[in-house]
């Protein structure tokens, strides 16, 4: 695994939203415009991942069972600082005031209301994670 | 193909999109996570519960798995997890033990203050005496402090099998031959007994996970090891269990659950701590606060 | 050799006192061991209620929101409906992981909240629906396909859809895909559940 990943130098995301089809979605736009892409449920399996592989962006969803998108973002800030400073995409059903400014008090970089298209998920991960290879 | 089988019809092929909704349901239910990696495995261990439950077609089974009919979950997560106790089983997380748990854990305790180390459960004995083993083979302080390992189940026949400490080869298969000889007596049925001065340094105790009085005796824990039993439980049981462990952890104690486990389902008291051989969950240090 | 063994328990802790009136303590440490020392019977619901409303703190939360699941029953499904609306996205999360542990009792609640005027009420409730049997839970989430037009709120239904769906959702799931035909992702979710939905039954 070890092996690949270093010969592998596509940025890397992490896609973390509860919703299998979501996931799917965000992994094949995100795959084809050249990412490499993994996938975590919620929050406690996406920490899990981001303490043990190196990554270059976050999308995150909100509304997850077991731990929501915002206590893992806030959780993720406390660590170590290559991990604090990973950027976060965070793509919810959510749209009001608070939660954007939860957001960005939560040290969210970007903030994106569902649906989002092919287009703009790739456009906004470019943006945040720097060009896909 | 035994000769009962002649005639039997070709097995129901089990597609990639049947695993992953497996794999997802299993997440949801029990807390287990499989990756990618355990395609294999899953499709023999599916296969297997499709003939036992005598399902023709994969959503056949699904149905019944989402009706719990039978307890096939139960069923399903036995065939995920060995059941098969051994010596060194997950040794990984033994080796987080000596190479980063215990480093922190001493820097909190008083000159006399005794390390204090949980099996539960510890079935008929194989996890608390791999971890006393491995303490003293792996760890240059073990001699520096007292370390106290407690072994509990609910099951008081595994707990006088675990006192007793007599094994077959197999429990023994992963241990080196030096390890066999300095903790175990051969019998004379091809049987080995654990050295008895190790055997008495263990305290092995009932205790039911869910049932809070009968945890309440247990207190400033440093380790639990908590392996493969939460996957069993219903939401309320896993939470109820979860909470128990918390009081009986001291501040920035530790929780290790097996190894496909996760504590996503299960509850959302603990941090994870991620370190090179392991996954590990901790009881927060300090309160952070109120939300 | 460095293992010792101590030969009796550590002492009981403090005497028992009542729990209920400790649930309004001060002292985070005393409302933790009320909450968990609660029997869980139906005839404490009321006070759970009450201190989950000025709880703050999310670990005694999590105590009684285990010791309401473990009553289980319908006035504890009832304390918590109102918490899915919660501003806070944790108490949320407490709320939905709840009911979702205790399905017999949220069942007579799921056809008001499906029709929620809150999309994210509804969105959370589709995720509910997928603790019942498929045959429910397919008509009911069939039904809110025909009559949604929130995008996100489709989207939650076609995902338990998904997992549990059955051929009687395919007229709806075509439907609202022709609805949100040339919209992002939907169509997309739709195209899975009718293939998963269609494979299953070949």
């Amino acid at each position: 695994m070890a092996a690949v990943e270093n010969a592998d130098r596509r940025r890397r995301i992490l896609v973390v939203d509860d919703s299998s089809l979501v996931r799917l979605y965000y992994h094949s736009a995100l795959e084809r415009a050249g990412f490499a892409v993994e996938q975590a449920i919620n929050g406690i399996e996406a920490t899990e991942k981001v303490l043990a592989q190196r990554f270059d962006l976050l999308i995150v969803d909100i509304n997850m069972p077991g731990m929501d998108g915002f206590s893992f973002v806030r959780d993720l800030r406390h660590r170590k600082a290559d991990i604090a400073a990973l950027p976060i995409l965070m793509i919810t059903t959510e749209a009001d005031e608070t939660d954007i400014s939860d957001a960005r008090a939560a040290g969210v970089n970007y903030y994106l209301v569902k649906p989002v298209s092919e287009a703009d998920l790739v456009r906004h991960a470019t943006a945040l994670a720097g060009p896909a290879s | 193909m035994a000769p009962h089988e002649k005639h039997a019809a070709p097995l129901v092929t089990v597609t990639a999109d049947d695993v992953e909704r497996l794999c997802e349901f299993l997440y949801r239910r029990t807390g287990m996570l499989f990756d990618g990696s355990k395609r294999y495995y899953f499709d023999r261990r599916l296969t297997e519960r499709m003939l036992a439950t005598r399902s023709r077609t994969f959503q056949e089974y699904f149905a019944n798995l989402r009706a719990d009919a039978e307890h096939e979950i139960e069923h399903l997560i036995n065939a995920f997890t060995v059941n098969e106790t051994y010596f060194y089983r997950e040794d990984h997380q033994l080796r987080c033990m000596t190479s980063n748990l215990l480093d922190e854990i001493v820097l909190r305790k008083g000159p006399d203050e005794p390390i204090r180390i949980w099996s539960l459960p510890c079935s008929t004995g194989e996890e608390p005496y791999s971890i006393a083993i491995w303490l003293m083979e792996n760890w240059p302080d073990v001699d520096r402090h007292n370390i106290e390992i407690i072994g509990s189940d609910i099951d008081t026949r595994a707990l006088a099998a675990a006192a007793e400490g007599i094994y077959g080869e197999r429990a023994l298969m992963r241990l080196s031959r030096s390890i066999k000889e300095r903790y175990f007596r051969p019998l004379m049925d091809s049987t080995y007994q654990i050295d008895p001065g190790l055997r008495d340094s263990i305290r092995f105790t009932k205790v039911n996970l869910v049932d809070t009085p009968s945890m309440a005796g247990f207190r400033n824990i440093d380790i639990v090891f908590c392996r493969n039993v939460l996957i069993y439980f219903d939401d309320a049981s896993r939470r109820l269990a979860a909470e128990n462990i918390y009081d009986c952890l001291r501040p920035g104690g530790y929780i290790c659950l097996g190894h496909s486990e996760t504590m996503s389902r299960i509850s959302s008291l603990y941090r994870v701590c991620r370190f090179p051989d392991a996954i590990i969950y901790q009881k927060p240090e300090a309160e952070d606060g109120s939300r | 050799m460095p293992l010792v063994k101590r030969d009796n328990p550590l002492p009981a802790g403090p005497p028992e006192r009542s729990p209920v009136a400790d649930l309004e303590s001060p002292d985070i440490e005393v409302r933790w061991r009320a909450a968990r020392g609660i029997a869980p019977e139906p005839k404490f619901v009321t006070s759970l209620a009450t201190a989950l409303e000025r709880e703050s703190a999310s670990r005694v939360r999590e105590a009684i929101i285990t010791a309401l699941i473990r009553i289980g029953d319908r006035s504890s499904a009832q304390v918590l409906l109102p918490y899915l609306r919660s501003q806070d996205a944790g108490v949320r999360t407490a709320a939905i992981d709840a009911l979702q542990a205790m399905p017999d009792a949220t069942a007579p609640f799921m056809t008001s909240l499906l029709g929620d005027a809150d999309s994210d009420v509804r969105i959370l409730a589709a995720e509910l629906v997928r603790n019942m049997p498929a045959e429910t839970a397919t008509s009911l989430l069939a039904s809110l396909l025909d009559r949604e037009s929130h995008p996100n709120v489709c989207g939650a239904a076609v995902e338990v859809l998904t997992e549990l769906g059955t051929p009687t959702a395919l007229p709806s799931l075509q439907a609202c895909a022709a609805r949100f035909a040339g919209t992002p992702f939907l169509p997309f979710a739709i195209s899975h559940a009718i293939a998963r939905i269609s494979r299953a039954e070949g």
